[in-house]
Formats: C-alpha cells, structure tokens, sequence
C-alpha cells in the first residue's frame, strides 16, 4: 500500500503542474493584456450619450433567466427587441458568454467564472464580488465615465433612490460599479386585510397596533368564514419571519423596532434594529398571540408557499406583507371565492407615534467593467437606452417593456436600472387621469396598468389583484402617504459586508431567528431576549458595529 | 496455467484515465482548505495561505459541536436502517409467486427516488401535520396523540431517516433481488430435500447467499458517516428544529451564504473526507481479517 | 406442498407490500392530480390524490414549450451516450479488478484508486476549470466524461463476478480462450441481472443528475430535462422580489405547471424500467456449474 500511495501521489503532483501551467499561461496572458489596454480609455473622443458605433463593436455579458419569462412569439434570450435595438441603434452586439437560471445556481456559475479568471467584460455583480474583483485589479473605476457618458434623464433615475445605490460600489473614493436601480420604497410592508370579514364580524378598520391584535384574535376565534368550524387562522407568518409575504417586518415597526437593518442612535451612531429594547415588547405580543391560537400552531416549519394556502383557500385573512400580496398570493383566494375582499391598510403603531415602514436598498446588483475593455462607455450608454426606450422622450413601452402577450420582454436587456418611483408615479398618473376623465391619455407603464384595473372595474375578476393596488383605494395610495409624510426608516448601511460580518454575521442571524421563533413558540422566555441581545454582541456583533460605524463615517 | 497479464492492463486503460483526469485533476482543490481562497484571484492566484485557521474557524463557531452531534445521528440512523430494511423488503418480495404483481411492486417502491426533495418537502409538510395530516389522523385511530414531525426536536431525526429511506430503499431493494437471483438454486433443493420449510430456506440459503452484499454495502456506507443528506435536511427543517436537524453540511451553506467561503467549505469537506476514509478502511481491513473477504 | 403458515404469511406478505407500494406512489399520484388541476386550486391547497376543477392547460402549455422538448431531446442524448459509456467502463474495469493479485498485480492498488475518489472531492472550482481546459464546456461530453466511470457499480460488479466460479475460467484458459473472450463468453452471459442493475442505475444516475448540466453548460439550450427542470421547480425567495416583477407573481402560483413538468420528466424511466426488469426478476439459472 506504501507504494501505491507514492505512486498515487506522484501522479497527483505531475497532475496539478500540468494544470498549474494551462490556467497559469492563460490569466497571465489576461493581465498583460489589461494594463496594455487600460491606458488607451479616452474619455472625451465620444460623448454622446446615445451615440452609435460605427463599426459595430462586440460586448460580452453573462446573464441570468428565470422561469417566469414569457416572450413573444420567434424571440429568445439571445435574439430580441432589445438586442436588436442595442445592435441597430447604439451599435453595440451584445454576446452572452453564458446564460444560467437565477438564484443559487446563477452565483456558482458566476464564482467558477470568476475563478477561471475568464470573465465577461460587462459584469452583473454583488457587492460582495465587487469588492472581490476590485481586491484582484480585474475592474476598473467607473467615476469618469459615469459622468462623461450618462445621460440626464439616467443621472436622475440613479440619483432617485438617495446617495445609497453609489455608497456600496464606491471602494476608496473611485466607483467600480454603476447601480441597476431598483426601487427601495416598494419593499415597505403594508397590513393586508380581509375587508368582507371585517364587517361580517362587524370589526373597525385597523388604526391602531390594539386594533390588528383585536382583529387577529376576531379572525381566529369567531369563525369568520362560517363554516362552524374552528379552522381559522388570525396573523399569517411564514417560518422564515421576514418574507415579503406574511412577513414580520410590518408587525415589528409598529413597536418602533427595526429588525435586520442599521439604524441611527440619538448620537447619530449606527446601531443594529434587531437588539433594541423595541424589539422586546413586540416579541412578548406575538408571543401572546401564539399561545392564544391565533397563530398556526405549524407556522414554524412552513414556507411561505404553504402559508399561502391558507388564504388562498379561506383560513387565514390577515397578514403584513409588500405592495404585490395582492396578486399572490390572494388572487388566489379571490379566484376561489368572489366575494372575498381584501384591502391594504397603512402600518399602525402602538402609541401616538405614526409606524415607520422600514426599508432596505432595492438595489441588489451593480455594473462592473472588466479592465482592458475598449470601450467601457458601452455600458454607459445601454444604462442610457434603457431608460430612455422605457421612460424617455422616445419611450415606447408597449413595444420595449410591456408588449401585449409577454411577459418580462424588460429584462432582456442586461442592464435593467428602474426608476425607483416608477410604480407609485404610474398610481398617481392614473388616478389624477381618473378624476380628470383623462385616462385615454395615459401612455406607458401607467396606460398598460390602467388598462388592468379598468378590465377588472368590467368585470374581469383576474385583474382584481392589479386594481387592489393601483385601484382608488389601491396600496400605492397608501405608498404616497408614506412618502409624502417622509416615514420609511431607510436602512443605513448600504456597503459590501465587513471582515467580521462575513466572519460571523451568518452565526448571529441564525442566533437572532432561533431566539425569536423560540420565544413566539413560547418554548423560551421571553427574557431570553436580554441575553440574546448580550450573546449577539460578544459573538461578533459588537466588532461589527465599530466597523459598520468606521465605513458610515468613510462615506460621510 | 499461465495466461497473459497484458490486456488486463488494456483493459482499465482508458477508466483509469478517465479517473485521473476528472476525479484526480480537481483534487489539487483541496489545497483551498489551507488558504482563504477568494474566486477572483483564480485558483492558483494570489491567494492568502491561512493554515489550519479555516478548521480552527469552523471550530470556534459557537455550534459546531451540536451540528457534529446531529450528523453523526442522523447518518448513523439512516445507514443502520438504510441496510436492514432493503434486505427485508427484498426477501419479502423474493416470496411473491405472482410476476405481474412481483413487478408492479418493484416499480413502484422505486418511484419516490425520482421527485425530488422539493417536490417531496411540500407534500411532507402535508402529511406530516398535527392537525390534518394523514399520518396523525392514522395514530389518532389508535390513540396516539398527534406528533409534530416536523417542528419536534425529538422527532425531527426520526422523521428524516424514515422518509429518506421511504424515498431510497427501492434502491438498495433491487441490488438485493439482483443478488438473490445470484443465488444457486441447488442450494434450496438440497434445503428442500432435508425438509426445510421456506423460513428455514430465508434463513440458512437466501441470507447466506446475501452475505457479502451486505458487507459489500454495509462497508461503503460507511463512507456516508458524515453525509446526513443536504438537499433533504434543507428542505425539511426550519429555525425551530436547528438544535436536531442542522447537519455539518447545512451549517456550511449557511456560513457561505454571505461570501463565497470556499476555504471553509473546502476544509469542512476534507475532514468529512478523511473521517470517511478512516472508517472505510478501518471496515475493510476487519472484513479481510475476520470475513477473509476484500470487499474491493 | 406449502404449510399453513406459509399461507398465512403469503396473504400478510401481500398485503405488507401493496401497502408498502400505495405509499411509494402516493406522491408521484398527487403530483398528477396537480397537473390536472386548475392553478387555483393547487395553490389553495385543494388539490390531494384526485383533480380538482380538471384541465389539461398545463399539458397544453408544455406541449407548446419548445425548451421543454428540447431538453428532453438531449437527457436522452446523454443517456443513452453516458450508459453506454458507462457499462463498457465499468465492464472492463470489474472483470480485471476481480482477479486474485497473483493474476493481476495492480488489482489492489487500482480498487484503493477507484474507491478513493467516491470519498476524496477536489470542489466545484478545479472540477469546472478542468472541463473547461479540455474544451468540453457546453458539449455533452461535458456531461457523459466526468462521470464515465461509476465506480460504485464498478465495485459492486467485481463482486459478483467473484462470485462467479473459478472453474469455467480455468477450463476455458485450457480451451485456449483469452481474457476477452472469457468476458465476453463467460461473464456477461451469467451476470445479467447485476448486469441490468447496474445499467439500471447509471441510466437513472444520468436521467436524474441536473447540477453538472446547470454548470457545464453555456445555453440553455443545451440543458438537460432534469437541469431544465430545476430552473422551474425551485422556489423564488419571497424576500427577494422585485419591483419591477409583478407581472412574474401569477406564474409563482403555477404549482400545476410544474406538476405537469415534473411527471412528464419521470415518464421515460417509468417506461424504461419494466424492459431491464425482466432480468432481475425471473433470475438467471446457472446452468450446469457449481456454486
């Protein structure tokens, strides 16, 4: 055996020096080629923001699918409006090196793509990979070209969230990464409520945290669906605890406690929402509400897809979740039974205080360049076609964005940077056209959505969950309210995870939510929070606020 | 007798070399366990060599020491009755007389290994409820007060190993069946002839005969001491059940989730490795000793 | 001449193993009566062992889908290149791995060789990057190579052919009979059954595998039914959508879409499985030869 295993580790070793010398002779080659090129970048030969290229130039992407996409009839990923306008107007050929499902799958793929150290020159990044890719010198800084390239209308729609979406791809002062915006207020959570219970068991519209308990309790106990059966649920949660649907996030904020998200002390210093005093008192309720019944015995082990059955068939008509729960899963419900009605209600709080909706970057991926790259502007100037084609001038949204009988035809141009306050804009453009009686003017998204609600006002019962959110009393109304009275608790740590975060932040969530889901069990005190709050900080938790706070003042 | 030893070596030529290409090849991977390896560097970039510290890393992690404790029940679990209850259901089926029901049967206890843990997660929470699910409804017949499958830490392990072995004993079933048509039918004449019943014949022929697949199996699954089944454990549990159900293998994901930690995963994977390796070995040289049987 | 006990057991035998058989199908039943139930009711929760508010629109939509078949067409591709490959291996590795040390020196050394990498993995990483060096991403080599050999039926075959009697080899090395033909012969003849088994397994192990096809492959043209599958079964974190995708929510719900997916992607073993049967129920009678 001894001498099988030098043989075997002989070959081992010949092995990886073969190997060693392929990838070796192939990123060397790579580098060379970057610092030669990266020199020749200038700026000013071409500042138009939408200029064409002539010859047409090749530019690599990576992208990622998904299984919702519906596109129209002889288009596919690699062959579309988008890229046919990428190629005819701007002169830009986009080439997918590869193409992999979104999610788990997409991020190996794009980590062994990383390591092969063969990437795409336009790159689709998070800020983790940013960081990693500016630690390797595979990137370049963006700062110059942004401002050379971009076009007004694109400078303001990546302004429009706030200085947060440039915060975390800035790395020593130079931007690495150009934001794929994407909208932070449309993740507030709203109470979503089933109105036609409400009168039936003749409940008053929630206004205050005394209230949702109250209806909680009403829903679960005196059989709202009147079947004579005890099958009833009052708040819907999800084991997970802080999904979008039947989420917590709402329930905490009307306790004036932020889960999750960093928070500005009295003193101006950052903190952590979820190891507040706040917190406390909100956990002793659901608690309460637990032991009472009024919360799925089974909650903790179901994901959000099992809890939606609940309403969809029924059981359950109370939960906090964001602006979409209307179309999933409660169309559900209304698709089984017309006379469910359900409505979003403002976050209440339990005192005098107004609750502040917390919110967290909606930005979740930035634009990076690969070093080397001719013509970095490229991807400048698709930022400044997409939105242009979309919400410009020369917008054509029923051909670009939403074209009649497909869906997601949007996100078939690599760069997709939203506008963050499209969806609440189009609310208001409708219901100023409503009272106006001008609603035949509507053009873009807010003619396409206008068209929903309206086919659901004639009848049309599976466009009910459009009309509960863009209808007259539709969640975005409530949207406006929030905006408008300045309430969303913004989330103020925007950066790449720290050292010690990475280290240990994975550890402290996992603390955090077998602490919680344990006291609303009941199976832990709830004094158990004190000592969680002890334990969160001597496991790590207080590293990271010193180096939280060190980046909160790199930024300032 | 002496034949020619030269195309056996032809023989396993091109296997061999298959092997060490796309098995051997990828093991210089196992270097990252030292470093702390960051993709955008490559995989012979610059990368930070660390030592031990990705082990020591893992170690210090407040929970280590609960997720060893869980994988090794779990997979020890599921190992000693992934073994037993394949032999029994071969044997049992070896006793149907009928082929068109002896065949139906074999298709279908071999059908749960194609869905998926996801599909089978939904459909578990299901029938595993306290409140509505078949399974209490069944205990309840008999007084049985319902058990929360999913949500007890007493149950959790339990619950894991019966339905990974619901959904993969159809598997080890038919290496069983393949043995027992192995089996010399001789052997039961002669059984016959000294007047044993068809008991005595399982018992003195058909498990003899099973013998060295068993060992055979039971040896190289060994190798899975560590491989309390991801994708299911995954599925399955939730935040309540962490302190039963997390295995070393969940708990990794989990610390990767924020930052690609190849290093850590990598060195979790070694020792898993080595753990294996030792017991497999260990398994077979007592085989060889005792059973004077290579099992390989 | 059976005992009435052996009656007995018979029946309890037979009523054991259909129940046994009812809880195997049972989720693969309640997958197709999702299929044929409308999206509604499956995302209430209605749906158990039997259709509710029947249609056939999902298997209307995945008959339409181009990728759908596409896939297929290439799970087929791979398995049928990938089990050939993989019996011919691990044919030729089992029959020398199974002689005694004194007939083939390295035996024991290449049996440690083999088994080491069922427990030794180098990651995802140096896997990729030595499929990529060899050019093989995105054909579907990348897909059958990596995984020619499958060496626990390679082990599991060594085993049996021990168990074969060394008699006929020896008889037919005196006829003048080399070792190819003694495999050809001799040891393929009499081991069918472990023989269908083990084809049995790498065809599934190929059907099933969907990771390596998400990885290695450039386009999802190229994906496998399973890998393909994937990119629709898994479930989108709710934490995590989009603004932008509302218009994606009602196709969240479409649990019968999946449904149909999913039991359209078991079909072809279901198929396949009752022609290898045949040689693992009945047994092969060892002819004339003592154990």
């Amino acid at each position: 055996m001894s001498k099988g295993l030098k043989v075997f580790f002989m070959i081992l070793l010949a092995f990886s020096l073969i190997m060693t010398g392929c990838s070796d002779s192939s990123t060397s080659g790579d580098a060379n080629e970057g610092s030669e090129d990266s020199g020749d970048v200038s700026i000013a030969e071409n500042g138009d923001p939408l200029g064409k290229y002539d010859p047409v130039i090749e530019a690599t992407f990576v992208r990622s699918v998904d299984e919702t996409l519906k596109l129209l009839e002889g288009e596919t990923v690699k062959d579309n409006v988008w890229l046919d306008y990428y190629r005819d107007e701007l002169g830009i050929n986009v080439k997918y090196e590869w193409i992999a499902p979104v999610g788990d799958q997409f991020d190996q793929k794009m980590n062994v793509t990383l390591a092969s150290g063969d990437i795409p020159e336009f790159i689709n990044v998070t800020p983790t990979q940013l960081k990693q890719l500016v630690d390797a010198d595979m990137v370049m800084d963006l700062s110059k070209i942004y401002e050379g390239y971009a076009a007004p209308l694109t400078k303001e729609v990546l302004t429009a969230d706030g200085t947060g979406p440039f915060d975390a791809a800035t790395i020593d002062g130079k931007l690495f990464g150009l934001p794929n915006i994407d909208s932070s207020i449309d993740r507030a959570h709203f109470i979503w409520v089933r109105t036609d219970w409400l009168e039936k068991l003749g409940l008053p519209e929630p206004k205050t945290m005394d209230d949702v308990l109250k209806i909680s309790e009403a829903f679960a106990k005196q059989d709202p669906d009147s079947n004579g059966k005890n099958d009833t649920t009052g708040l819907a949660v999800t084991k997970d605890l802080w999904d979008g649907y039947a989420g917590l996030t709402g329930f905490f904020n009307g306790y004036h406690a932020y889960p999750n998200i960093w928070i500005k002390d009295d003193g101006g210093k950052l903190v952590y929402g979820s190891i507040q005093p706040e917190m406390k008192k909100a956990l002793k309720a659901l608690q309460d509400m637990f032991k009472d019944g009024q919360i799925d015995k089974e909650f903790g082990v179901k994901p959000g897809g099992k809890v939606a059955e609940d309403p969809a068939s029924g059981k359950n008509g109370l939960h906090f979740g964001q602006q979409w729960t209307s179309l999933w899963p409660l169309q559900s419900n209304r698709d089984q039974d017309s006379s469910a009605q359900w409505k979003a209600f403002p976050l209440v709080s339990v005192d005098n205080q107004p609750a502040r909706p917390q919110i967290t970057l909606g930005t979740t991926s930035w634009w990076a360049v690969k070093k080397g790259v001719k013509h970095p502007e490229a991807i400048v100037k698709m930022f400044n076609g997409f939105v242009e084609k979309n919400w410009g001038e020369t917008a054509e949204f029923d051909k670009y964005y939403l074209p009649e009988g497909a869906e997601g035809t949007w996100k078939m141009s690599p760069p997709t940077p939203s506008p963050p306050m499209k969806n609440l804009e189009a609310f208001l453009s409708i219901r100023e056209a409503v009272d106006n009686g001008t609603t035949d003017q509507l053009t873009g998204e807010a003619k396409v959505v206008y068209d929903r609600v309206k086919s659901h006002e004639d009848g049309d019962q599976t466009m009910w969950g459009w009309e509960r959110i863009y209808g007259a009393d539709g969640v975005f109304g409530i949207m406006k309210e929030y905006k408008d009275k300045d309430l969303f608790m913004r989330n103020e740590f925007n950066g790449a995870p720290t050292a010690t975060m990475t280290q240990k932040q994975a550890t402290l969530e996992q603390l955090q939510n077998e602490v919680f889901t344990k006291i609303i069990l009941g199976s832990a005190d709830i004094s158990t929070f004190d000592k969680f709050v002890k334990d969160w900080k001597a496991l790590g938790g207080e590293q990271i606020t010193k180096e939280v706070n060190g980046w909160y003042k790199s930024i300032k | 007798m002496k034949v020619s030893q030269g195309p056996l070596y032809l023989m396993v030529l091109p296997g061999v070399i298959l092997v060490l290409i796309f098995s051997y090849g990828p093991m210089v991977g196992i270097l990252m366990a030292f470093q702390q390896f960051i993709p955008a560097k490559g995989l012979f970039g610059d990368q930070t060599w660390v030592g031990l510290d990705n082990f020591r890393y893992v170690l210090e992690l407040p929970n280590t020491m609960r997720v060893l404790w869980n994988t090794l029940y779990i997979a020890t679990l599921k190992i000693i009755f992934g073994l037993i209850v394949p032999i029994i259901v071969a044997i049992l089926i070896n006793e149907v007389r009928h082929m068109t029901l002896k065949k139906s049967i074999q298709t279908t206890i071999y059908l749960p290994h194609f869905l998926s843990w996801v599909v089978l997660g939904g459909i578990l929470i299901d029938i595993l409820s306290p409140s509505q699910g078949i399974i209490n409804m069944i205990l309840g017949l008999v007084g049985i007060e319902p058990i929360f499958f999913l949500g007890s830490n007493t149950w959790f392990p339990v619950t894991l190993v019966g339905s990974e072995i619901w959904k993969e004993f159809g598997f080890g079933t038919i290496i069983y069946l393949a043995a027992i048509t192995g089996i010399n039918p001789e052997l039961y004449e002669a059984a016959k002839m000294d007047g044993a019943n068809r008991f005595k014949q399982t018992l003195h022929v058909t498990l003899p005969g099973l013998r060295m697949t068993i060992v055979l199996l039971g040896v190289l699954s060994l190798g899975n001491i560590l491989n309390a089944g991801f994708d299911q454990v995954f599925n399955l549990y939730s935040t309540q059940v962490y302190e039963s159900g997390d295995i070393i293998d969940t708990f990794v994901y989990r610390i990767g989730l924020l930052e690609a930690q190849y290093g850590v995963a990598t060195a979790v994977g070694l020792f898993k490795s080595v753990v294996s390796c030792i017991l497999v070995t260990v398994s077979y040289y007592l085989a060889y000793r005792f059973a004077n049987y290579r099992i390989f | 001449m059976e005992t009435k006990g052996y009656k007995y057991f018979t029946w309890f035998n037979y009523i054991f193993l259909i129940l046994l058989s009812l809880l195997c199908i049972f989720p693969l039943v309640h997958v197709l009566a999702l299929s044929f139930s409308s999206s509604s009711a499956a995302s209430a929760g209605l749906v158990k062992l039997w259709p509710v508010e029947f249609t056939l629109s999902s298997y209307q939509y995945v008959a339409a889908k181009a990728e759908f078949w596409q896939s297929m067409f290439v799970s087929f591709q791979r398995v049928i290149l990938g089990g050939l490959i993989n019996f011919l291996l691990t044919v030729l590795l089992a029959y020398p791995l199974s002689r005694e040390t004194k007939q083939f020196k390295p035996r024991t050394f290449l049996a440690w060789f083999l088994f080491m990498t069922m427990i030794f993995h180098g990651g995802l990483i140096p896997w990729y990057i030595v499929i990529k060096e060899l050019q093989l991403l995105d054909t579907i080599w990348a897909l059958v190579l990596p995984n020619a050999v499958p060496v626990f039926n390679v082990i599991l075959l060594i085993n049996f052919f021990r168990q074969l009697p060394k008699e006929m080899d020896e008889a037919a090395h005196v006829d003048g009979a080399g070792h190819w033909t003694i495999l050809w012969k001799i040891y393929i003849p009499l081991s069918l059954p472990v023989l269908a088994t083990i084809t049995l397994f790498s065809l599934v192990m190929h059907w099933n595998s969907w990771f390596d096809g998400l990885i290695l492959m450039n386009s999802p043209e190229n994906y496998p039914l399973q890998s393909f599958l994937q990119t629709v079964v898994i479930q989108r974190d709710l934490s995590m959508i989009g603004s932008s995708d509302l218009e994606s929510l009602s196709e969240i719900s479409d649990r019968t879409l999946k449904s149909a997916q999913i039991f359209l992607g078991c079909l072809p073993i279901l198929i396949v499985y009752p022609f290898l049967q045949k040689y693992f129920v009945k047994g092969i009678v060892i002819g004339g030869v003592k154990g």
